[in-house]
């Protein structure tokens, strides 16, 4: 199928690919930042501020980065208030103070169930796609 | 494009107004953070590199003004819910929940909204009426039909005024764009749509009825607040003015002063039962508007 440039009589869409996938990868970035944000402090042994995050995500991926950096803080600032990281706030030697990450207890559960979450939906995603399942 | 960081940090300022305080420090300070330590690290590394350009890296990772404002706006909208942030329901009593009104951006914007609704009431009613007839009577020159959907296209553009209108008093998220029709279109399939879509002559429906609607709510808010504001004001113009406040036939009575603090305290409680009054049916019409106005 060509969704570019397919001709297009009565009735049908344009669909305009590019926008649709950055739809589509805006809506699954949403959940999955919190996880990733949450293992990286999980696996993390000391607390981690936003920059160091941000420049260990960058190194991890191969192709360009999923998200823009600046979109990681508002998740972080939101796993704070749902009280699955701590944080506070150090003054620094060079330029304005970093806050520091930590996971709570709580964090570390929900990583748990979180992790066993993805599991699941990566495998079913996978049978999926891959057509494997009982279609 | 960024000089400094102060510039993309007043940009990113601008692209937050209208969110939530907190949620604006938030942002700010984060992009700072970021920001600084991403350029200092950047010459770090090339010290030879200049400052702007360091900085423009950094901004190209970080993500424009708009797009960190867009994240933040994201995030803010899935975790709290717009106008009842920031109140506390459930540790408050019986009479701070009914006082409370007072206090609630929602009741107030609800009578701002009733008041204008006579006002536009009015223009919607004149616009719809004159439009439909002269439609109709033009329907027999060849420049009927262009009239007809020029006619449609307006009410679709009004409909997308009174979305602003209700969105800002009413507190109801109404579309920001027309959402008739898909890139790329053509515009003989816009106009099919236009005449088609249900919610272009439901717009007209609701412009027609948002005369009489308009009138009722202004003259129930003005009825009720004038009758509180009158209860209110008579112990001050019997005790004051001293002008008696029951006359029957040529004898003028004064009320005694136990029955004066009662209507004042009653003047006080219709005027808070039409905060309610009016926060109720702006969350009515609220609803209404947007059954009647937005495209599914």
């Amino acid at each position: 199928m060509y969704w570019t440039g397919f001709s297009c009589r009565k009735g049908c869409l344009v669909v305009d690919q590019t926008a649709l996938t950055k739809k589509l990868q805006k809506e699954m970035n949403s959940g999955i930042a919190s996880l990733v944000l949450l293992s990286v402090l999980g696996q993390a042994k000391e607390p981690m501020y936003g920059y160091q995050i941000a420049k260990l995500l960058d190194d991890n991926s191969e192709s360009a980065p999923l998200m823009k950096q600046g979109a990681l803080y508002p998740v972080l600032r939101s796993l704070e208030s749902s009280g699955l990281l701590e944080s506070r706030v150090e003054p620094s030697v060079s330029g304005p103070p970093r806050r520091y990450y930590t996971i709570t207890a709580a964090g570390r559960e929900t990583l748990e169930v979180w992790t066993e979450v993805w599991n699941q939906t990566k495998s079913f995603v996978e049978n999926i796609l891959k057509g494997t399942g009982n279609v | 494009m960024y000089k400094t960081v102060e510039d993309y940090l007043a940009d990113l300022k601008q692209e937050l107004a209208g969110s939530d305080q907190a949620t604006i420090q938030d942002a700010l300070s984060d992009a700072e953070e970021h920001l600084r330590m991403a350029v200092a690290s950047l010459r770090e590394d090339k010290p030879d590199l200049a400052e702007e350009t360091a900085l423009q890296t950094a901004i190209d990772q970080y993500g424009s003004p708009a797009e960190t404002a867009a994240a933040y706006a994201e995030v803010e909208r899935r975790t709290a819910p717009g106008l009842s942030s920031g109140v506390n329901r459930k540790s408050r009593s019986f009479l701070g929940r009914f006082f409370g009104v007072y206090a609630d951006p929602r009741a107030w914007g609800a009578i701002l909204y009733m008041l204008i609704a006579l006002v536009t009431g009015i223009l919607y009613f004149t616009w719809a009426v004159t439009g439909l007839l002269f439609s109709v009577s033009f329907s027999i020159f060849i420049f009927g039909l262009p009239f007809a959907l020029l006619f449609l296209l307006s009410v679709r553009g009004l409909a997308l005024l009174e979305g602003r209108i209700v969105e800002a008093l009413l507190g109801v998220r109404m579309p920001r764009r027309p959402l008739f029709g898909h890139p790329g279109m053509k515009w003989f399939e816009r106009l099919k749509l236009l005449v088609t879509d249900k919610n272009s002559w439901l717009a007209i429906l609701y412009m027609l009825l948002q005369m009489p609607l308009g009138t009722l709510y202004f003259s129930l808010l003005t009825t009720l607040f004038v009758f509180s504001l009158s209860l209110i004001a008579t112990p001050v113009i019997q005790v004051v003015l001293k002008i008696p406040t029951v006359t029957i036939g040529y004898t003028g009575y004064f009320l005694p002063l136990w029955a004066l603090v009662l209507i004042a305290l009653g003047g006080i409680l219709v005027a808070t039962l039409t905060m309610h009054l009016a926060r109720g049916i702006g969350w009515l019409h609220g609803r209404y508007a947007k059954a009647m106005l937005v495209t599914e």
